[in-house]
């Protein structure tokens, strides 16, 4: 495969700046910069801009080009190690300042166009970082228990509670089918529950949030856990999390006997919560 | 273990991959035109990104190792199942497919 004409020609023993995320000059250079120069983060430069500090660090463009970086994708060891350094850095980052993430692998070929970027996208980098600045991310999930579901909270619908008795005084094939009839009863109750519970706590926590929307569900291959996930979502909050923690376990409660377990993420870069397009130059 | 549980709720665990995977890879800003890889490439990736991750997961579960046999993974195959499964996801999101394997 053909480089395009339109890209400059690989240095092919160059290094390039990988980008994880810009900060405020102000913040980041102070605080930050300090326990960098402590030694505290390994690998990481922080190219100042004007008022922006581009969190960075030096990669091998002969490790990130085409054609050597889809080759390395496949090395799944590489890629998670690279997926984890890329959110470690900008968590560290996130202990002393406020920071806007950019999305894995953003790397500039010279340092020119990394301070080009700063200093062009100035305004819309700044407002992003306005919006996030004193702010962080925090992930809920909900997980529900099947059987505590059905043992609790299925039994507030009179038919569920009509079918457990059918189920105990019937014998023999009939209980078989009678249990049958008690699982599908409390399966479409659960799928009603569902999405009242995922509105519900979506409504409560976004109250008690500065920003938030729901994410995708994760499958139990991806989330680790036995139970369904009936929610996810990410919110931005103050950084002292007091109000929105305190809704957190006030639903925990609410929902504790209908089998539904909350788990509270981060905190994160606001990763949800910075433009994803910064616009036309 | 948090005290945190008392209160309704937990929170404290490492981050799962999957919750690092759903921000760097699907969020954050993106600098379209001044950077290596372009935004093409990138989502491309994501979705390989995806398939690899949510394979490992499932065979993780199951004990094994899940990169050695898989072609898509082990080498520059190029006739895996991954491979037709991404194949059908870019043509899904109507994204540029990959070569497609011809049957006859």
């Amino acid at each position: 495969m053909t480089t395009p004409a339109a890209t400059a020609p690989l240095r092919r023993d160059g290094l390039g700046w990988y980008l994880y995320g810009v900060a405020a000059a102000d913040e980041a250079s102070a605080r930050l910069g300090a326990g960098l120069a402590a030694g505290a983060v390994q690998g990481i430069d922080l190219v100042a801009e004007g008022p922006l500090v581009g969190v960075t660090s030096r990669v091998s463009l002969q490790e990130f080009a085409e054609p050597a970086l889809p080759e390395r994708l496949r090395d799944t060891t590489w890629l998670e190690q690279m997926i984890r350094t890329h959110e470690q850095v900008l968590e560290r980052v996130l202990e002393d300042a406020s920071v806007v993430p950019c999305r894995f692998c953003s790397v500039y070929r010279s340092e020119a166009e990394l301070r080009r970027f700063l200093s062009e996208r100035r305004e819309v980098l700044q407002a992003a970082l306005d919006r996030v600045r004193g702010r962080v991310e925090v992930g809920v999930k909900a997980f529900i228990d099947r059987d505590r579901f059905a043992a609790g909270r299925a039994r507030q619908n009179e038919d569920v509670r009509q079918q457990e008795t059918q189920v105990s005084s019937a014998e023999g094939g009939r209980a078989y089918l009678e249990r049958r009839r008690f699982e599908q009863l409390v399966a479409s109750e659960l799928e009603r529950f569902r999405g009242e519970a995922a509105d519900r706590l979506h409504t409560r926590l976004l109250a008690a949030a500065e920003d938030g929307l729901a994410l995708p569900l994760q499958a139990p291959e991806l989330s680790g856990r036995e139970e369904e996930m009936v929610f996810n979502g990410a919110y931005l909050v103050t950084a002292d999390r007091g109000a929105f923690e305190q809704a957190l376990a006030s639903l925990g409660r609410d929902f504790r006997d209908d089998g539904v377990e909350l788990e509270l993420t981060g905190p994160w870069p606001a990763y949800n919560f910075v433009p994803e397009e910064l616009g036309a130059e | 273990m948090s005290s945190r549980e008392l209160e309704g709720y937990r929170s404290g665990q490492p981050a799962q991959l999957a919750d690092v995977l759903e921000r760097v890879l699907d969020k954050g800003i993106v600098i379209a035109g001044d950077i290596q890889i372009n935004l093409l490439d990138i989502e491309l990736l994501t979705v390989k990104i995806r398939l690899l991750i949510a394979s490992a997961d499932k065979a993780r579960e199951m004990g094994i190792d899940w990169w050695e046999g898989d072609a898509f993974l082990s080498k520059r195959n190029g006739q895996g199942e991954l491979e037709e499964r991404l194949r059908k996801l870019e043509e899904a999101a109507g994204l540029p497919t990959s070569p497609k394997q011809e049957s006859g």
